[in-house]
């Protein structure tokens, strides 16, 4: 009961918070100073078309009022129409988030599987070769630019070896030989799903790479995080007991002191999934991800306020949700944090 | 566990690889990497990037090419009434993606209802007065006032004929626009829509009723594919994951002349880049003043470090190979000392003049004019502020107030359809409100000039370019703007592909007709 409770008051500040935040990106977003009527025509409109846009937009009516039609249409799941490129917010958003979704989904399960693993064998072998090369590729990682990171891994499977293609998130010939039926817009598991598995083997090709150029700052992340908790959680107490209790090593760091070491990590990987979904602008770029970094970098650049203001009611309720889902986890992992 | 993951990875690189072989046997595959998203697709409203999809599936009464106009929905037409009345002969047999025929009936609805839409390029129809149907294959318009209607036809915005049965059933203009944007076409083009993602690919497929008929080495699969960044198009078109593509780095461009699997295309592109003078604020309101900029402007220079001298400098305001461009008409030249002469005459002899020059964000051939200019200018003793400002915001500061606006305008024309008249109306026909004349010029002379020349387009080619002349000497006289260049329209095409031209009367299309695969 009491769990349900603090998800009800979580989500009902969700909503306070995202509501915040709509209102600051509305009145930003208006008083910068440009016309949405002249990118609403195109390029060479007559004087006449750009009268009949701001009729349209309601940009002749006082600001108040064109908030109070924005909310009302918000309220009812109505996100407007891009004033760039005439298409429904929504559904734009619908199908960026689901690429970029699906990108960071790869991205941070590629981190885990590889980040902890390091971070742990770096902390039980403190200060060895192995804790020495996993700090050099931890730091470079996150030092690392991550679009030059990609132009590279580019350059040696596709230009080199020739093995992953070079960008898309797949093949437009495969795609157009086995059509995808769209379910949930995450292509791997929609060809799955349908047994499609020609556009399967192709789409984890093409994801390969972004997917890899975007987990190399998590996994440092991760690596430098759990070495540094194990290494504290193997002094403890309770780690020589089991030791001595003779279970086997594996055991002991897997089960017993990882468990203890991974909330700050978890932590991380939480919030860089969060930020990764706005923040993996040149990854997408480099690969041609039409992901949601590429439409708010162009939404913004234009001034194109339905959907600058979409992706930040998106990017908050994301924040906000993956923030609720990882205080969650906490609480199963640690029994001493209470609701 | 690492082992086996490396174990499915191979597997994967193993099938994909047998993919990747299956498919190249088959259909002829042409990708178009390009450089930005699709707009809306209703032929009627839509402005914008959209028209490259547009041109291979709809088409026009009359094609444009530099060599003069071409028949293509309609065989044949002509002038009655001095230019007041036009009748176009169609061409028989033509079918629509739908199997009806295309009729006069078409011509009719399409032109239409893009005139009561009224939205995009719609303006271009404004002589129309009526559309008549005179029989199955023939379509009169009668104008309201003389003009070149055939080159209007021509338009790549706003002139498509559209299949009117089909799109009728539908129900209402905005049921059809609505209906359009979701990715269906009515056209009778080469090449009928398969599937439409504004935001990532467009792919069009030969529709094989085509009035043209079909040879072998066509292109089957004709797609478009939105590539935003510059430099992964540049590897797509060498490594053939893509066919063409335009909009790469000029810097680029001569070191790409050397690479084996690409040829480089270059063409007129009918586009200009133009300095907007401030006539109606110090100290530009001084004709001296304007004149002297214009030759203290280094014309040569800028191409060569600009253009990489992909262009050619401008001599006044209409671009090479356009009608109402004059091969001997005399612009003005680099020329300090002259300037000077001339700014010691308006009374700045000591210098002491400050501009603001405006241009738009993100264009880098912009920003190095204008930082060409500040060096420059320094010379006879301007000293010029740059500002880079998105478009919205650097047309907003032009059309407030002239006496508090910029002095220097830097942006680019491109006419909607390939009339001297667009650049010489839009920039410097005297305007009640102010809209792209964003020097402020006002001369009724000239208007007077221009709008008798227009009118006699159609008609007496030989006494419209004469009044045309007149009028454009009068602009490089009064010096309302600098005229820099033209730059070339540059493809860059994987050798794979043969038969690609480019067409400036249709900016950025490429015609997948044209092209052929061995």
């Amino acid at each position: 009961m009491r769990f349900w409770e603090y998800v009800a008051y979580r989500l009902i500040l969700a909503v306070v918070v995202v509501f915040g935040v709509v209102t600051i990106v509305f009145v930003t977003s208006r008083i910068v100073p440009s016309d949405p009527a002249a990118l609403w025509v195109g390029s060479h409109p007559t004087v006449e078309a750009i009268k009949k846009a701001r009729i349209e937009l309601h940009l002749n009516e006082p600001l108040w009022k064109q908030y109070a039609y924005y909310i009302g249409a918000l309220v009812k799941g109505d996100l407007g129409v891009s004033i760039r490129t005439h298409n429904s917010v929504a559904s734009d958003l619908r199908t960026a988030f689901s690429a970029t979704f699906e990108l960071i989904v790869v991205a941070e399960a590629i981190a885990i599987l590889i980040g902890v693993p390091l971070g742990v064998v770096s902390a039980v072998r403190k200060d060895s070769w192995v804790d020495n090369l996993s700090r050099i590729l931890a730091v470079s990682g996150v030092s690392l630019p991550a679009f030059w990171f990609g132009i590279i891994l580019q350059l040696i499977f596709f230009r080199y070896l020739g093995i992953l293609p070079l960008s898309d998130r797949v093949g437009t010939i495969v795609l157009l030989q086995h059509p995808l039926k769209v379910l949930t817009g995450f292509y791997l598991l929609d060809s799955l799903l349908t047994g499609n598995f020609a556009v399967f083997w192709d789409a984890l090709k093409h994801i390969i790479l972004p997917a890899f150029t975007l987990s190399v700052y998590p996994i440092g992340l991760i690596t430098r995080q759990v070495r540094s908790m194990m290494v504290e959680v193997l002094q403890e107490n309770y780690v020589r007991t089991v030791r001595a209790y003779g279970l086997p090593e594996r055991q002991i760091y897997y089960k017993y002191a990882l468990k203890n070491a991974i909330t700050p990590a978890l932590i991380s990987v939480g919030l860089s999934f969060a930020y990764t979904l706005v923040g993996a602008f040149l990854v997408e770029l480099v690969f041609n991800w039409p992901g949601l970094g590429r439409y708010a970098a162009n939404a913004i650049l234009s001034m194109d306020y339905p959907a600058i203001s979409g992706v930040t009611i998106v990017v908050a309720t994301t924040y906000v949700f993956v923030n609720l889902v990882v205080d969650l986890i906490q609480v199963h992992l640690d029994p001493r944090i209470v609701l | 566990m690492k082992g086996s993951v490396r174990f499915l990875l191979v597997g994967v690189f193993i099938l994909g690889m047998f993919w990747g072989v299956a498919v190249a046997g088959n259909p002829n595959v042409a990708i178009y990497a390009y450089n930005s998203e699709m707009i809306t697709l209703d032929p009627s409203t839509e402005f914008s990037n959209s028209v490259v999809v547009l041109a291979n599936l709809y088409e026009c009464l009359v094609k444009y090419t530099p060599s003069g106009l071409k028949p293509w929905l309609a065989v044949s037409w002509e002038a009655l009434n001095g230019g007041k009345e036009w009748v176009f002969h169609l061409r028989r047999g033509v079918k629509f993606h739908s199997g009806n025929e295309m009729t006069a009936k078409d011509v009719k609805w399409s032109v239409e209802r893009t005139i009561k839409m009224g939205g995009g390029a719609a303006f271009i129809w404004d002589p129309v007065k009526k559309v008549e149907v005179v029989d199955r294959y023939t379509v009169k318009f009668v104008l309201k006032y003389a003009a070149n209607l055939p080159l209007i036809a021509s338009a790549g915005y706003g002139a498509y004929i559209m299949d009117s049965k089909t799109l009728s059933e539908i129900g209402d203009n905005k049921a059809i626009a609505k209906y359009l944007n979701k990715g269906h076409e009515a056209g009778s083009g080469p090449y009928t829509l398969v599937k439409y993602n504004p935001k990532t690919e467009i792919i069009m497929k030969k529709f094989n009723d085509y009035w043209g008929g079909w040879k072998k080495g066509q292109i089957d699969i004709a797609v478009v594919k939105v590539v935003p960044d510059a430099s992964l198009r540049e590897q797509m078109v060498i490594s053939g994951q893509a066919q063409i593509t335009r909009d790469l780095p000029i810097d680029d461009i001569p070191k790409l002349e050397d690479n084996k699997k690409v040829t480089i295309k270059r063409s007129l592109s009918y586009q200009e880049l133009y300095g907007m003078l401030n006539t109606q604020k110090k100290p530009l309101n001084n004709k001296l003043v304007r004149k002297a900029l214009s030759y203290a402007t280094p014309y040569e220079k800028i191409l060569k470090y600009i253009l990489h001298d992909y262009g050619v400098v401008a001599n006044g305001p209409i671009p090479k190979g356009m009608f109402g461009y004059f091969q001997d008409m005399k612009g003005y030249s680099y020329d300090i000392s002259k300037a000077k002469q001339l700014l010691s005459k308006a009374g700045y002899a000591k210098g002491g003049i400050k501009l603001l020059l405006t241009y738009m964000q993100g264009d880098s051939s912009e920003k190095k004019v204008a930082e060409i200019l500040k060096a420059e200018w320094k010379k006879i003793g301007v000293d010029l502020e740059i500002k880079a400002m998105n478009w919205e915001q650097q047309w907003a500061l032009a059309k407030s107030d002239p006496s508090k606006a910029q002095d220097v305008l830097v942006f680019y024309w491109w006419p909607t359809y390939a009339t001297p008249y667009d650049f010489l109306f839009n920039m410097f026909h005297s305007e009640k409100t102010i809209n792209f004349n964003l020097c402020y010029y006002r001369n009724p002379n000239f208007d007077k000039l221009i709008d008798e020349a227009v009118a006699l387009e159609g008609t007496d080619v030989k006494k419209s370019s004469a009044l045309y002349r007149k009028a454009e000497e009068i602009l490089l006289d009064d010096a309302p703007a600098i005229f820099f260049y033209s730059p070339d329209a540059i493809y860059v095409v994987n050798r794979g592909v043969k038969g690609f031209k480019a067409n400036p009367g249709y900016t950025q299309v490429v015609f997948f007709y044209q092209l052929f695969k061995r």
